[in-house]
């Protein structure tokens, strides 16, 4: 090759390894999802009218009861309706929730409550509950009641109710349950749905801005929050 | 059924599935070698280095059997970013350079001027390196790669991609033709570490985030209960740590072959006084 050819083609190397590099760089700073954007928009379903807070109770396991509007009182709820032998829609949510909520600052993280409501009260025992939710993040809260307990507050959430599937010959049977996790902001409003799909840089983007929904009911600017990686 | 491994949004079971499309894929390429084997004639003496080449082009086969079919193929398509560059490794640092090599120097010389035509700019080593990288970064943006990933055309397509810029990248090492006497030797490692530098954006890029960057991958169900993001990084680690040792070899196959006087991954010999006259004319003019 002769220097002006070998210069050339050096050159467009050079330049062709700095777009690469360029465009990694980007990219990399995009993140995945919706991630970075900087709008009031979330990545949820927002409610057009938002709902309140409903007012059951569900025993934990440990047995104990759970009163839900008032255990998770000024905080961000995060509410799912599951059962631990799902195959994919409820341990993908899982987590990605628990991933994203590691990320948080410790002050903002105990802001937040997840609970895991069971749609398979006949097979989920509290321990099989709570050993499944272990594997996650051992401060998810799980309840469990009995199927009519829990369509009753689908209902109210106007959710549609759980369905069992059919037996099959070992005996296993898929549940249909609501795929969405619901948001009640701190001021006790079902603000957002978030359905099978919600990535973990969308859930890091959304968690401190619903956070910033007050009792006053309004996002609070002055509340600007250490916020995740790539907010 | 499925003839080409794609995400399928279900639950991993460890239940083997056929995938006729790879197995009619795999037999094609044989198929095609087979032929160009049988329309170049090889002299007696060339019987022990045919069994070889064809040995190794077997090889070649079976590797990308290995990683496009079940159980490897359908993790990399819809479950496990990491089982995905398992794929990726073989099929564009792995296989190619077998099958160049599985092809008797005198079948590429048999190419049609018109095809060596074609072949020479895209396979000079700058303009190979340079787009098989691009077209390596170019399947690897999760906007192409979850669309392609979702369905069998697209899986195929992404496969297909990638053994098309595994054989752009080696044709300049691994093939006899079109001759460039000025890439041998030490140009050829040169050459081979500049694919360590070009592959460091992808490397970064999918190793140094935060949250995984492939829809597929971070909502399919966990497998062997490893999480999106450690299954990301690790697929970001392969692929420095995989590439690096295939391409390390690779140099030191090279540069025993240079230190012996034979040529390289091709297999033929570089022009010497015994088989080229033009030096000893020029040191005699």
């Amino acid at each position: 090759m002769s220097p002006p050819i070998r210069r050339t083609a050096a050159l467009i190397f050079v330049a062709g390894l700095l777009l690469a590099l360029g465009l990694a760089a980007r990219l990399s700073r995009g993140g995945a999802g919706t991630a970075g954007a900087d709008d009031a928009s979330l990545a949820g379903v927002v409610l057009a009218e938002p709902m309140p807070k409903p007012a059951f109770t569900l025993d934990d396991t440990e047995g104990r009861p759970f009163r839900f509007q008032e255990r998770t009182a000024g905080k961000l709820a995060l509410l799912f309706f599951g059962y631990t032998r799902c195959p994919d829609v409820c341990p993908v949510h899982m987590a990605n929730l628990a991933a994203v909520l590691d990320d948080l600052p410790r002050e903002m993280r105990e802001q937040i409550v997840v609970v895991f409501v069971s749609a398979d009260p006949e097979r989920d025992t509290p321990e099989r509950i709570r050993e499944w939710l272990d594997a996650f993040d051992r401060r998810f809260i799980g309840l469990r009641g009995s199927l009519e307990e829990v369509n009753a507050i689908l209902a109210e959430l106007r959710l549609a109710p759980v369905v069992h599937g059919q037996p099959d010959a070992d005996g296993d049977y898929v549940v249909g349950h609501p795929a969405q996790i619901l948001a009640f902001t701190p001021d006790g409003l079902l603000r957002a749905l978030y359905p099978f799909g919600t990535r973990q840089a969308d859930w890091a983007r959304d968690l401190p801005r619903l956070l910033r929904f007050t009792a006053a009911g309004t996002l609070e600017s002055s509340t600007q929050p250490r916020s995740s990686r790539e907010s | 059924m499925q003839w080409w491994c794609s995400a399928l949004g279900e639950a991993w079971e460890w239940t083997w599935r056929p995938y006729p499309g790879v197995w009619a894929f795999l037999a094609l390429i044989l198929a095609a070698y087979i032929l160009v084997l049988r329309g170049t004639p090889a002299a007696a003496t060339e019987a022990r280095d045919r069994g070889t080449r064809a040995a190794v082009f077997g090889a070649a086969v079976a590797a990308l059997w290995l990683v496009l079919d079940w159980p490897v193929g359908a993790l990399g398509a819809g479950y496990l970013a990491s089982a995905h560059m398992v794929q990726f490794l073989v099929i564009v640092l792995v296989a190619p350079p077998l099958l160049l090599y599985g092809v008797p120097a005198q079948a590429y010389r048999r190419l049609p001027p018109r095809v060596i035509a074609v072949l020479r700019p895209i396979t000079h080593p700058l303009v190979a390196l340079i787009l098989s990288n691009l077209l390596a970064f170019a399947t690897h943006l999760p906007l192409v790669a979850d669309r392609l990933l979702a369905s069998q055309l697209g899986s195929f397509a992404i496969d297909v991609a990638w053994l098309a810029a595994g054989l752009l990248f080696w044709w300049p090492v691994a093939a006899p033709v079109p001759e460039r006497p000025w890439f041998r030797g030490l140009s050829r490692i040169g050459y081979l570490g500049a694919q360590l530098i070009a592959s460091k954006p992808l490397f970064i890029y999918l190793t140094f985030t935060t949250y995984p960057r492939y829809a597929t991958y971070e909502l399919a169900p966990r497998v062997l209960g490893i999480t999106a993001r450690a299954d990301q990084q690790a697929a970001g680690l392969m692929m420095e740590i995989g590439g690096m040792l295939i391409l390390l070899a690779a140099a030191g196959i090279l540069l025993l072959r240079s230190t012996a006087g034979e040529e390289a991954l091709d297999g033929t010999r570089p022009p010497g006084p015994a088989t080229d006259p033009r030096p000893s004319a020029r040191r005699a003019p």
